[in-house]
C-alpha cells in the first residue's frame, strides 16, 4: 500500500478523475439540453383518451402526452375513486390539449384509472396556428371560396394562403414599414427645421405635398392589403374537437396541418429537421411561447460581431502600449493589476455603468446635440444594441488586453532585434513583425471574449435587450444599420419564456430548445475564431526559437 | 610601426599601419569609448580605428566586453535602459552618438548578425527585402534584383532559388544564418557587424560561412565577434584581444597570434584561461 502511494499512481488516479468529473459534467449538460430541446421538434404521437371523471361524466380527451408522474394515492382521497386498495401511487398525464379559444389552458392532467380506452386515431389531426395555439381534433370540411371541396385540395389551398400570407408580410413589414419610416423622417425633418427657425412657408409646403403623397401611397398600401386579408379569409376549414364541437378555422390562421399518426419514421426525421428550421427562421408568437426565435438569434450575432468589432482594437492598442511604450515602473504594475481585477467586477455593475454613463450620460448628450428633433422622445439615450456591444466590450477588454500581453512578450527578443538592426524603427517593427507573430495570441483573447459575451444576460437587461422588438437592428431603411434600436437576446429570451411567460408548460421545452441553440451559436462563433487562431499560428509557428 | 603581411587564406591583403591610418582607409574611429550598465562599468576607455574594408574581429573570453562593444557601432545597446555611453565613434566623421543621428539610418548604415539565426516568419524572398520595404522601395524590378544579388552574395541562391515564396522557416540553420546575412546586405551598409555568427552552426555550415565572410570585405566592413580564436586567425585581418572591458592589443592578426606583445594577449591565445 505504501509502494502503491510512493509510485504516485493515486495522484494519477485522483487527476483522471478529476478531468472525468469535468467531461462528465460538460457532457451530460449538453445532452440534458440537447435531448430536451430536440425533442420539441419530434412530432409526437396523438391520443384519443375516452375516459369518466369523477362525477361519473364521460368526456373525450384529444391530445399529446406531455409528462407522466406518479403521485401517492393518499393524495388523491377525496376524489372516492375505485382504486386497488394494494395501489400506493397513481400515475397521471399531462395532455397537452390545445384548441385555447374552447378552454382556458391549452394543458390537463388526467389520472390513469379514469381513462377507459386509448387509441391513436390516424385520422386525428394536428394544426399549427397563428393563434390560440394548436389544435388537435378532426377535419370535417374544407372550404375554398365559401363553397365545400374535396379534401385532397388541401395542399393547393395551404400553398394559395401561403403565397398570400408572403404577400400580405411583405406589404405590412417592408412597404408599410417603410412608408411609415419615411413620415417619421419627415416629421422629425420639419421639427428640426421648426427648432432651428429656418421653417419657411415653402418649405412648409413642401413637407405637407411629401407628406401627403406619403399618405396616399399608404392608403393604397392597406387597400392592397385589406384586399388580400379578404382572399385569405374565403378560405377556411371546419374541424371537430373533443367531445364533437365544431370549429370554423380560417386559413390565414393555418400555419402547418399535420396527421401525426400516419407520419412513417422518415417523415417523422423530414418533419422534425422541418421543425427546426422554422424555429430558427421564424419570429416569435403568443408571448414568445411559439414560433421560432430567428430575431433573438440575429440580435446575439450582430451584438456579439460589434462587440469584438469594438474590443478589438481597443484591446490590442490598450496591451501594445502596456507592453511596449509604458515604463517599467510600479505604476505601470499597478495598472496592470487593476486591468486583471477588472475582470472580475461582476458583470450586473457593467450593466448599471452602462446604463448611467452610456445611456444616459453619452446618449443623452448625444440626443441633445444631433437629435434635438426628436426630443423629448430619446434616440441614442435608450437603452439600444450599441450600447449593449460598448458595455460588453468593456467587460470583455481584460480578457483581450491579458492574453495580447502574454503573447508579446512570448516574442523573441531576437525577432524584435532582428528588425530593429535592419533600420527599421519601433512602430514598423511593431506593425511588420510583432503584430503579425503575436496575432495567434490576440485571437485567444478574442476568442475569449466572445465567449464571455455571447452568454453574458445581466447587463444586458439594463441597456438594450427586450422580450419583443419589432424591428431588427439591421433592415432595409437607410442608414440600414440601426445602431439606438433594442434588440433581442438568446440568453434573455431564454429567461423570458422560461420564467416571465404566461404558458408555463408550454414554455418548458422552449427553454430547453432555446438554451441547446445560444450554446450551438456559441460554438460556432467560438470554432471560427479558433480556425482563423489556427491558420495564423501555421503561418507564424516561429516562436520556438 | 605594425604592419600587415600576406596571408595565406584571406588572399593579398593591402599593407596597412594601423596606428597611422589615412581618414580614407578608416571605416570606423573609436574614440575614449566608455560603458556603464547601471554603476557597472563594462567598457573602459577605448580607443581604436577599424580599417575600410577589411575584417576586423574582437577576440576575449566571456564577459570582457567584446559584444557589447560591438553591439555599441550599431546602437543596439540603446535598447538596455540602463546603459550609458560616453565617448565618440565616428562614421564618415560623424559622432553616432550624436543628437541629431537617425538611429534607424545609422543601422541602414551598420548591418548586424546575431549569434543565433533569427530569420522573421515570412517568406524567404519577404525575408530579403525586409529593409528594402522599410525604406519604402515598391518597384518589383529592384526588389527582384536585390533579392538575387543578396542571396548569391550570401552564397545561398543556389540553394533557394526554387522556393523563394516558401517560409524561411524551412531553412536549415546554417542556411537561415545565411538568410540573415543576404537580409543584412540587402540594404547595402557600409558595414557589417557579426556577433558570434557561427557558434549556433555545425561545423560545415562553419566553414561555409567564413568562406563568405571572406568574400563579404570585397564591398563590406565586416567587424566579427568570435571566442573561436581558430576562427578570428582563419577570417581576419585585424584582431583585437580584449579583457574585462579593456581592449588590451589590437594589431594585425598575424602579428597577434604570433608574436603577442602583452602577457595576457599570450596567456589566452596558448589556453592559459579563456
Amino acid at each position: 500500500m505504501n509502494k502503491w502511494f510512493k509510485s504516485g499512481s493515486p495522484w494519477i488516479w485522483l487527476s483522471a478523475g478529476g478531468v472525468s468529473i469535468s467531461l462528465i459534467s460538460v457532457l451530460g449538460l449538453l445532452w440534458l439540453i440537447a435531448s430536451r430541446g430536440l425533442s420539441y421538434f419530434w412530432p409526437a404521437e396523438l391520443y384519443q383518451f375516452d375516459m369518466v371523471d369523477e362525477k361519473g361524466i364521460a368526456t373525450e380527451v384529444i391530445g399529446e402526452i406531455y409528462d407522466r408522474e406518479r403521485i401517492p394515492a393518499s393524495q388523491l382521497a377525496h376524489l372516492e375513486l375505485n382504486l386497488d386498495p394494494e395501489q400506493t401511487s397513481i400515475e397521471r398525464l399531462l395532455i397537452k390539449t390545445g384548441n385555447r379559444e374552447l378552454v382556458s389552458l391549452d394543458f390537463r392532467w388526467i389520472l390513469a384509472p379514469q381513462i377507459i380506452t386509448t387509441s391513436t386515431p390516424e385520422k386525428l389531426v394536428v394544426i399549427e396556428r397563428r393563434t390560440n395555439g394548436n389544435f388537435y381534433g378532426f377535419i370535417k370540411q374544407l372550404i375554398l371560396d365559401g363553397k365545400p371541396v374535396a379534401f385532397s385540395r388541401f395542399d393547393e389551398l395551404l400553398e394559395r394562403v401561403d403565397n398570400f400570407q408572403e404577400q400580405l408580410d411583405k406589404l405590412q413589414k417592408v412597404d408599410i414599414g417603410a412608408i411609415n419610416y419615411q413620415l417619421e423622417r419627415l416629421r422629425l425633418k420639419q421639427r428640426k427645421h421648426d427648432l432651428d427657425g429656418t421653417l419657411t412657408s415653402a418649405l412648409e409646403e413642401e413637407f405637407r405635398q411629401q407628406s401627403n403623397s406619403l399618405n396616399k401611397e399608404y392608403v393604397q398600401l392597406e387597400e392592397k392589403l385589406m384586399q388580400l386579408r379578404n382572399n385569405i379569409a374565403r378560405d377556411a376549414l371546419v374541424v371537430t374537437a373533443m367531445n364533437g364541437e365544431e370549429i370554423t378555422i380560417n386559413f390565414e390562421h393555418i400555419l402547418k396541418l399535420s396527421f401525426n399518426n400516419q407520419l412513417s419514421i422518415i417523415d417523422k426525421i423530414n418533419v422534425f429537421f422541418g421543425q427546426i428550421i422554422d424555429f430558427v427562421l421564424d419570429d416569435p408568437r403568443e408571448a414568445n411561447t411559439e414560433g421560432g426565435v430567428f430575431p433573438a438569434i440575429f440580435g446575439t450575432v450582430l451584438m456579439v460581431l460589434l462587440m469584438t468589432v469594438i474590443v478589438s482594437p481597443l484591446g490590442v492598442i490598450a496591451a501594445i502600449y502596456l507592453h511596449e511604450y509604458a515604463g517599467k515602473n510600479a505604476l505601470t504594475k499597478l495598472l496592470r493589476i487593476a486591468v486583471i481585477n477588472l475582470a472580475g467586477v461582476p458583470s450586473i455593475v457593467y450593466g448599471v455603468f452602462g446604463l448611467g454613463f452610456f445611456v444616459y450620460m453619452v446618449g443623452g448628450s448625444l440626443d441633445q446635440l444631433f437629435y434635438a428633433e426628436n426630443l423629448p422622445g430619446p434616440t441614442f439615450g435608450t437603452p439600444g444594441v450599441l450600447w449593449s456591444a460598448i458595455t460588453l466590450a468593456i467587460l470583455t477588454l481584460p480578457v483581450v488586453i491579458v492574453s495580447t500581453e502574454e503573447g508579446l512578450s512570448r516574442i523573441p527578443a531576437s525577432m524584435r532585434h532582428g528588425s530593429l538592426a535592419l533600420g527599421a524603427t519601433k512602430i514598423e517593427t511593431l506593425w511588420r513583425i510583432i503584430l503579425p507573430v503575436a496575432s495567434p495570441a490576440i485571437m485567444t483573447g478574442i476568442i475569449l471574449a466572445i465567449a464571455r459575451a455571447a452568454g453574458e444576460v445581466a447587463p444586458l437587461m439594463l441597456v438594450g435587450v427586450v422580450k419583443m422588438a419589432p424591428n431588427l437592428p439591421l433592415d432595409g431603411n437607410f442608414p440600414f444599420l440601426h445602431l439606438d434600436r433594442k434588440f433581442m437576446h438568446l440568453g434573455f429570451h431564454i429567461y423570458d419564456v422560461g420564467f416571465q411567460s404566461p404558458n408555463v408548460e408550454a414554455a418548458r421545452p422552449l427553454v430547453y430548445a432555446t438554451a441547446t441553440l445560444l450554446v450551438t451559436i456559441i460554438v460556432v462563433l467560438n470554432m471560427t475564431a479558433v480556425k482563423i487562431r489556427n491558420n495564423l499560428r501555421e503561418k507564424y509557428h516561429a516562436l520556438e526559437q | 610601426m605594425i604592419s600587415v603581411t600576406p596571408k595565406t587564406l584571406t588572399g593579398i591583403a593591402p599593407k596597412i599601419d594601423l596606428t597611422n591610418l589615412s581618414p580614407e582607409q578608416v571605416a570606423l574611429d573609436i574614440k575614449n569609448l566608455n560603458l556603464y550598465y547601471g554603476d557597472k562599468q563594462a567598457l573602459n576607455n577605448i580607443t581604436m580605428s577599424i580599417p575600410k574594408g577589411q575584417v576586423t574581429a574582437f577576440i576575449g573570453p566571456s564577459g570582457c566586453g567584446k559584444s557589447t562593444l560591438l553591439r555599441c557601432i550599431n546602437r543596439m545597446n540603446d535598447l538596455i535602459d540602463i546603459c550609458k555611453v560616453s565617448g565618440e565613434i565616428n562614421l564618415h566623421g560623424v559622432n553616432i552618438y550624436d543628437r541629431q543621428v537617425d538611429v534607424a539610418q545609422l543601422r541602414r548604415n551598420v548591418g548586424m548578425v546575431f549569434q543565433r539565426p533569427n530569420p522573421f516568419p515570412k517568406t524567404i524572398y519577404e525575408n530579403v527585402i525586409y529593409g528594402l520595404r522599410i525604406t519604402g522601395e515598391k518597384n518589383r524590378r529592384v526588389l527582384d534584383e536585390a533579392v538575387e544579388n543578396s542571396l548569391r552574395n550570401a552564397a545561398l541562391w543556389n540553394e533557394v532559388k526554387d522556393r523563394l515564396f516558401e517560409s524561411a522557416l524551412g531553412l536549415s540553420g546554417g542556411q537561415q544564418q545565411r538568410l540573415v546575412i543576404a537580409r543584412a546586405i540587402a540594404v547595402q551598409p557600409e558595414v557589417l557587424l557579426l556577433d558570434e555568427p557561427t557558434s549556433a552552426l555545425d561545423p560545415i555550415s562553419t566553414l561555409t560561412i567564413e568562406e563568405l565572410i571572406n568574400d563579404l570585405k570585397k564591398q563590406f566592413t565586416v567587424v566579427i565577434v568570435t571566442h573561436n580564436m581558430q576562427q578570428a586567425a582563419r577570417v581576419s585581418d585585424q584582431t583585437a584581444f580584449m579583457y574585462m572591458g579593456d581592449l588590451i592589443e589590437y594589431s594585425d592578426t598575424n602579428t597577434l597570434f604570433t608574436t603577442p606583445k602583452k602577457k595576457k594577449t599570450e596567456d589566452y591565445i596558448t589556453g592559459r584561461y579563456g
